[in-house]
Formats: structure tokens, C-alpha cells, sequence
């Protein structure tokens, strides 16, 4: 038994899922699920679909070269059975495997290298150029305070400031779905580190949101 | 050899009425007195001209279908001396060439004539007189056309003898059994009959010998007197003897049952001798069947013996009637002839130095014969363990012990399952029953394992190492900016508000089946404005009170209806100020309608200064109307219904496009 990556989309398929075409010339295909296999039959391209691991080794999204990627291959010379050379390899494996998840976790970095400075560049030309779009006090709201300062003999500018804040700051929980989110944090030297935050606030939530599977990939 | 398909040569009468007629059917005949002379003469200098062309182009034709004797091969060529007349032959061919001349003389003479001609009738005189003494010409060559096509015919039936190849030619008196031995070796159908000059023209037949294809021409018999008292159809026989290079296959009928003495045909066969010089000459003893060489008398087997004593020349023996030795007559024979064409062949193009010739040379580097496996031969291959087992036979008490066997003994097929494993070859026998994980982590156990794992791990980890020196894995920690966190939440709300303008926008402009309205026409209430300011940070308190205070009656009516003193006193609408009003005129306020709406000018006095204007101009239309009226023609005041049903939209096949569009 194998575990075939899909012909389609790359995901491994695993024994008992998925489909395997045949084709009359003796070329198998072997889809993990449905939806490569009719992808499939749709005649489309995988590399011109965003899902694919075609696509993304072909957008540079995907470590390509690397040597821990040299290790696995279908070699079709047969190698008979030998206890020492296969709890070595056991070994090795686990290693490799390691070893490729740090190297990935660094290409993800470099490939992320200078997106904040980006996002802010222009976040900040968006906010001053649509300044008006901002929240501010209503003209009743105004004359309320304007009154209340009158009566309670403080400064008006500074109630209205007071009050522009709690505005402002109502904004966050205004998209709360409450909550906690866990997430493992692995560092670059391997460890791993679970961080539980509240959604509530938007602080990184806000122009960060990148196609990739950003958990478990946001190194510190 | 093209000459199957020469096409048929007219009779004189024919070719006359071929040509006026072509020049009658394929140009003007409608000419009269009354048109311009130079139009007259342009006519029948046409027509004349026209003749002489058709002519020519048939004569031309004629002449350049026929072969010309100088360009065919020797044996072709004497082979028409002798059927037709090579003299005769070119004779024809010369007057029928001069004739074209003539013609051609002719039509020139009288289109010069015709230039000068001053009426119809003179020009067709002319013209009558050019064809005329066309047409004569063409009838003096009645005897050499109707010559030709003889020619023409018999050539298209003469047998196709290439005289370059392979060819097998049977000679001999007649009635010796040449055709006999034709017809039995190839698959022409030669004549047999027993009387003598059945055959009396050459007749091709063809062999396959070696996959390769001879041919056997068939001659006529000879007789045995010199060549000029010949007939033609013993000149045939001796045309191709002369001419081909072939292998000769005198036959002689040693039982002189074809009514010629042996003497005689061993004394044709002596005389016509010169003309197999540089030929492979056979001399074949037919009709075995009858008589033997041993029946004739000693004198006669020494005078055979001695035609073959000079050493190039073969003695063979058949018999047509029962086919001894038909078939060795004939493999000997092909086998002869092309061993001694590829020797030709070889010497031919092998220089006298022994050097092989650049022709010779690129004809052997394209040959190449294919040997399987270099020449080695490999024999079977039988290991001696195999070799020294006993042959297994299952009803043996001795036999071998085998798996079934083991199978059957511990209780048979679904009970007891046979050890795989056993017989395992492996470095250490204990790890026979090792459990091997296929999968780990999702990765396929086999594909890591490799001979030399070791070595390819060891050097990851050096680069490993290497990486890590170099600050590979090194991170920086970003910090988070204060500022920055307050602008990208800024930008976050901005977005959304820009999402929410859009999106209102949209439902905005969306007409939904309802008519497009200017901006000024829809309707908005004063709290909408009101809120809309108050959004924006405008105090909107005196606008208010400005707004209540100076509401006005407004023009037209309202549907809306009053509800008296239930009226909310802050409410925004205003029709409700108009002050009290009798039920009556509020009723027929509903029912009148509203003021017509009026043009800004008077059009019937646009445009005209005043009233004479007017009246001059609108006196100058009626005039211009007038015409158009009188004859009862549509003007645009007139009443007009369109086709119901356009012609281009409901006729013809509809194959492009769509009924209503075309």
C-alpha cells in the first residue's frame, strides 16, 4: 500500500480514498477526492487553479529546491529487505521531515518579508485620503455636549474628544464574536508555543489576511 | 512507349468538316452589308485566320503523336521498318507537316488580300476561296491520313517489349512448338495450332523466376533462306534476334513432326548464327515425348553434339505436350541470364584496374544485408541442477514434495495457508518475520529506503549545519508600533465604510423595472436631509425651525389626505397648511384636471417677421405642393402603414441568422 499524491491537487491520497483512472494507455491517475477527479474530467489545468500544489510550485509559493526533497523518490530498482537499512530509514525520515518543516517555515518568512511594510503604505495613504469617512459626532450630539459643558462648566473640546474616543473605540467590540483562539506557534528552532488570544480585538486581524494558511505559520 | 494512347487520325472528309465546323460554331456569323467595312473585314480575316489556326494545331498534333523513327530503340525501330515502311511511314509524315506550311501560306496570302477588300460581298468571296483551297489541300492527304491511322492502330496493338530487360526469346521453325513452350511457362495466351505460321507477330508473355519478373517473347517461325527473301513476318523473328539482348532459346524438333528435317533446322540454326554474337544461346530439343536423342541415327547426334561443342552454347531437353522439363527449361535459363546480367552489371561498373566505379560503388553502400545477432549463434541454456532433476510425475510415491502437496496434508485449500515467508532470501534468516511499516507520517516507507541513506544524511546534516552558521534560521522580531496598529484600524474602518457606499450606491441605481428619474424629481424628505446633515456635524436645530416657518402653500394638489386635528403639529408635511377649504371645492379639485401645459413660442409665427412673411410663405408651400397633388403622389401629411411583413425577413432559406434579424 502507497500514499499516492494526488495527480490533480498534490494532497496525498491515501489507500481506500479517492479514485484511480486508468487511462487505455496504461497511465494511471490517482485522485484523492471527487473534486480532482472531476476537475480532472473537466479537462482543466491544474496549475491554473489556485488550489493546486501545481499552482502554487509554479507561483513560487512552495519550497521547490531544496535537498530534503530529494529523498523521497520511486527508485525502480528493487532493494531486498534488510532490518538495519529500514530502522535507518525510519530515522532518517523523521529527521528529513524536520529538517524541511524549518527550512519551509523560513521560506515562508522570506516570502513574506516586507508585506506589513506594504499593508501600512498604504493603509496610510487610505486614511489620508478619505479622512472625512472617518467616524466623528453628530450635530446633535454636539449641541448635547455643548449643553452639558454649560451646565457642568468644563471644556467642551475636551468632552467631545471624550467622547470621540468611546466612538471609536466601540468600533472594536462592534465585531466581537467572542470567543478564544488557541493557536500553536512553532518557532524556527522547533519549538512550539500555544498562544490563546481573544478575537475581539482587530489588531492583527485587520489587513493581514493572506491566501496562505497563515496558522501555525507565523513565526516570531 | 506512349504509343497505346495517340489519338485517331481523321479521314480527309472528316478533318474538312472537323475544322469549318469548329470555325462556324466557335465564331461570330451574323455580318451584314450595312456595318463599317473595317468591321467586315475584321470578320472574315477572323474567320480565316481561325481555320488556319485549327488546322495547324490538328496537323501539329498529328505529327508530334506519332514516334519519330531517329529517337526509338534499334529494335523498335527496324520492327517499323518492317511493319509499316519507315519510308512510307516518313512520307506521310512529311506531307502532312507540308500541308500545315500551305495552309499556313495560304491564310496569310488571303488575309493580306482581305485588308484591301471594299464590301461584303468581295470579302466573302475571299474568304470563301482561303478555305476553299484549304479544304483542298486537306483532301489531297486522303491516302497518308487514312495511312496513319492504319499505323495508328496497329501500333496501339503491338505487345509492350521493353528491350532492356530481363527477356527470355524462343526461336526456331515454325510448328517446332515455340508458342507451346510460351504458353506453358508464362501466362500468355499464344495460339497453338498444328499447322505452321500460327504465330505470325511477336508475342510477349512474362515469368517470375526469383521474385523477379522475365519476359518470353514469342517469335514467328524462320525458315531457312537468306534474310532478302523473307517475308515480313519472318523479319519480326529476326529483328529481335538481331536487336535484343537476351537469352535465345533455339528450339528444334528433333521428330520432324512439324514437317522440316532435323538437317535442315540444325542448318537454319548454323546460318542465322551471326546474329547471337554476345548472346546466351540455348538450343532447346522439344517434343522428347515422340523421340529421344537416342532414337536418331549416330550421324545426326554427332552433328547436335557438335553445334554445342563450341562451349557457350546449352542442350536441353522438354516436351511441351507433357511438360518434362518445361520448368527446368525455364529456371535454367532465367538462372543463367541473370547471372551473367549482374556479371555485366559488375564489369560494367568496375573500371578496368579492378576499381569499383562511383555508380557501381553507391548502388553497394545502399545494399546492406542484415545478420542476426553478428552471426553468433546462442545455444540453449540449461542449468545442471535442472538437468540432473528427476522428471516430476504426480502418481510417483518418491515424487518431489511441493507446496500443494504441504497444503494438502495439513487440510487443503481455505484452511491451511502456505508460508511465503519460508522461503524468503534475506542477509540474516531472523528478520523473515519482521513487521515493516508501509506508511509513516504520510510518507511511503519504500520510497526513503536507499542503499546509501547513510552518506546522503550525513551530508544534509553538514548543510544543515552550514546553514545554521551562516544565520540561515536567524529571525528578526518585528515591532509593533503604536501608530501603526491606530492607522491600519483606521484603514479597516474606512474599507468597510467604502464597501457600505457602494453597496448603497448600487441598490441606489438599480432601476428594478421602474423608469429612470432625475435626481431632481425624487423625492426626499426633510428628516432624511436633516439626518443626513446631522451626520455630518451640522447643527441642524435652525434649519429646522427656519424649514417649519417658511412652508408654503405649493402649486397643484396633494392625494394625500388630510386628517383634520389628528395631525401630528411637527410633522414635515406641508399640504396641510393651505387652510381650511369647503368639501366642495376640495371634490372638484380631484376631478379637474390639470392646466395644460403650453409651448414656450407659437410655431406658426416662428421664424417669419411678419405677417406678409407669413402669408409669402405659406403661399410658396401650397405651390410647391401643388405638382404632388395633381398627380395624386403621397405627401408627408398622408397616412402611411409600413410592410407588415418585409420581404428580405420572410423569403429565402434561413440559414445564418434569425428570422427577425437578417
Amino acid at each position: 500500500m502507497r500514499v499516492d499524491p494526488c495527480f490533480f491537487c498534490g494532497r496525498p491520497a491515501w489507500p481506500s480514498k479517492g479514485i484511480t483512472f486508468m487511462r487505455n494507455d496504461g497511465k494511471s491517475f490517482r485522485f484523492c477526492r471527487s473534486k480532482c477527479s472531476k476537475n480532472f474530467k473537466m479537462k482543466r489545468n491544474p496549475r491554473k487553479l489556485k488550489w493546486t500544489k501545481a499552482y502554487r510550485k509554479n507561483a513560487g509559493k512552495e519550497m521547490v529546491v531544496d535537498s530534503t526533497l530529494q529523498f523521497a523518490a520511486r527508485r525502480n530498482v528493487p532493494v531486498r529487505y534488510n532490518r538495519e537499512l529500514v530502522a535507518k530509514t525510519l530515522k532518517a525520515m523523521e529527521r528529513i521531515s524536520e529538517i524541511r518543516a524549518r527550512r519551509e517555515r523560513v521560506f515562508y518568512k522570506k516570502r513574506m518579508a516586507g508585506k506589513r511594510a506594504r499593508e501600512l503604505a498604504s493603509a496610510r495613504k487610505l486614511v489620508a485620503d478619505n479622512e472625512h469617512l472617518l467616524p466623528r459626532l453628530r450635530g446633535s450630539e454636539k449641541r448635547r455636549l455643548a449643553e452639558l459643558a454649560a451646565e457642568q462648566r468644563v471644556d467642551v473640546a475636551e468632552l467631545e474628544q471624550q467622547e470621540l474616543e468611546t466612538l471609536r473605540g466601540s468600533k472594536k467590540t462592534n465585531r466581537a464574536f467572542g470567543g478564544e483562539v488557541r493557536r500553536l506557534r512553532v518557532r524556527t528552532d522547533g519549538g512550539v508555543e500555544e498562544i490563546s488570544e481573544r478575537v475581539a480585538g482587530t489588531v492583527d486581524e485587520g489587513g493581514f489576511e493572506d491566501d496562505d494558511d497563515e496558522d501555525g505559520m507565523d513565526t516570531d | 512507349m506512349t504509343w497505346k494512347d495517340i489519338q485517331p487520325v481523321p479521314t480527309a472528309q472528316e478533318f474538312i468538316d472537323i475544322v469549318l465546323s469548329r470555325t462556324q460554331r466557335r465564331l461570330p456569323t451574323q455580318i451584314r452589308a450595312g456595318f463599317k467595312i473595317s468591321r467586315i473585314r475584321a470578320f472574315y480575316t477572323r474567320k480565316v485566320k481561325f481555320t488556319q489556326e485549327t488546322c495547324s494545331e490538328k496537323f501539329g498534333n498529328i505529327v508530334s503523336s506519332f514516334p519519330m523513327l531517329a529517337d526509338q530503340h534499334p529494335f523498335h525501330r527496324d520492327l517499323m521498318n518492317i511493319l509499316y515502311d519507315a519510308d512510307h511511314f516518313k512520307v506521310a509524315l512529311g506531307q502532312v507537316s507540308t500541308a500545315k506550311h500551305l495552309i499556313e501560306t495560304i491564310s496569310r496570302d488571303y488575309v493580306r488580300l482581305l485588308k484591301y477588300s471594299q464590301s461584303l460581298f468581295q470579302c466573302k468571296q475571299l474568304k470563301r476561296a482561303a478555305l476553299g483551297r484549304m479544304a483542298t489541300l486537306i483532301k489531297r492527304l486522303k491516302d497518308p491520313l487514312a495511312y496513319l491511322d492504319q499505323v495508328r492502330q496497329h501500333l496501339a496493338r503491338l505487345p509492350d517489349i521493353n528491350p532492356t530487360t530481363r527477356t527470355l526469346l524462343v526461336a526456331g521453325f515454325p510448328n517446332v512448338g515455340k508458342s507451346s513452350f510460351v504458353r506453358s511457362v508464362t501466362r500468355a495466351d499464344t495460339p497453338v495450332e498444328p499447322y505452321a505460321f500460327t504465330t505470325k507477330s511477336l508475342f510477349v508473355g512474362h515469368l517470375d523466376y526469383k521474385y523477379l519478373r522475365y519476359q518470353v517473347i514469342d517469335t514467328p517461325g524462320i525458315l531457312d533462306h537468306p534474310l532478302e527473301e523473307m517475308n515480313t513476318i519472318e523479319m519480326q523473328s529476326v529483328t529481335a534476334l538481331a536487336h535484343l539482348r537476351a537469352a535465345v532459346c533455339f528450339f528444334i524438333d528433333i521428330s520432324e513432326q512439324c514437317g522440316y528435317s532435323l538437317q535442315a533446322q540444325i542448318n537454319l540454326f548454323k546460318s542465322i548464327k551471326p546474329l547471337f554474337s554476345n548472346k546466351m544461346v540455348f538450343i532447346v530439343l522439344n517434343k522428347m515425348d515422340l523421340k529421344t536423342i537416342e532414337d536418331l541415327d549416330e550421324e545426326m547426334q554427332i552433328e547436335l553434339q557438335n553445334l554445342v561443342k563450341s562451349g557457350d552454347i546449352e542442350l536441353l531437353k522438354a516436351s511441351c505436350a507433357t511438360q518434362d522439363g518445361v520448368q527446368d527449361v525455364k529456371n535454367l535459363v532465367c538462372e543463367r541470364l541473370l547471372t551473367e546480367r549482374v556479371n555485366q552489371k559488375l564489369k560494367a561498373g568496375t573500371g578496368s584496374n579492378g576499381v569499383i566505379g562511383s555508380r557501381l560503388s553507391e548502388v553497394m553502400s545502399r545494399i546492406h544485408v542484415a545478420q542476426p545477432l553478428n552471426g553468433v549463434t546462442r545455444e540453449t541454456f540449461v542449468p545442471e541442477a535442472v538437468k540432473g532433476l528427476k522428471k516430476y510425475d504426480k502418481n510417483d510415491p518418491e515424487r518431489r514434495k511441493l507446496a500443494r502437496d504441504e497444503e494438502e496434508a495439513n487440510g487443503g485449500a481455505g484452511v491451511f495457508n502456505v508460508d511465503l515467508r519460508r522461503d524468503y532470501i534475506l542477509d540474516d534468516s531472523s528478520w523473515k518475520y519482521d513487521r515493516v511499516p508501509e506508511i509513516v507520517d504520510g510518507k511511503n516507507v519504500y520510497d526513503y529506503i536507499d542503499p546509501d541513506i547513510d552518506a546522503k544524511l550525513a551530508a544534509l546534516e553538514e548543510e544543515e549545519e552550514r546553514l545554521e552558521k551562516e544565520g540561515y534560521y536567524d529571525s528578526e522580531e518585528e515591532m509593533e508600533d503604536e501608530s501603526e496598529v491606530e492607522v491600519l484600524q483606521k484603514a479597516e474602518y474606512i474599507r468597510e465604510k467604502h464597501k457600505l457606499i457602494r453597496n448603497e450606491a448600487q441598490m441606489r441605481k438599480s432601476l428594478k423595472n421602474r423608469a429612470m428619474l432625475p435626481r431632481k424629481a425624487i423625492k426626499k424628505s426633510f428628516s432624511q436631509l436633516e439626518d443626513h446633515l446631522d451626520q455630518l456635524g451640522v447643527d441642524t436645530e435652525d434649519i429646522n425651525l427656519r424649514g417649519r416657518a417658511q412652508v408654503r402653500e405649493t402649486r397643484g394638489r396633494s392625494m394625500a389626505r388630510s386628517r383634520g386635528t389628528t395631525e401630528d403639529p411637527d410633522a414635515m408635511d406641508v399640504d396641510n397648511t393651505l387652510g381650511p377649504r369647503s368639501a366642495k371645492e376640495r371634490l372638484r379639485s380631484q376631478s379637474r384636471p390639470r392646466e395644460r401645459s403650453m409651448g414656450a413660442t407659437n410655431r406658426r409665427e416662428d421664424g417669419v417677421t411678419d405677417e406678409t412673411a407669413r402669408t409669402k410663405a405659406e403661399m410658396v408651400a401650397k405651390l410647391g405642393q401643388r405638382k404632388r397633388n395633381r398627380m395624386a403622389k403621397a405627401g408627408e401629411a398622408d397616412r402611411h402603414i409600413g410592410a407588415t411583413m418585409p420581404k428580405h425577413l420572410f423569403s429565402g432559406k434561413r440559414t445564418m441568422g434569425k428570422t427577425s434579424r437578417r
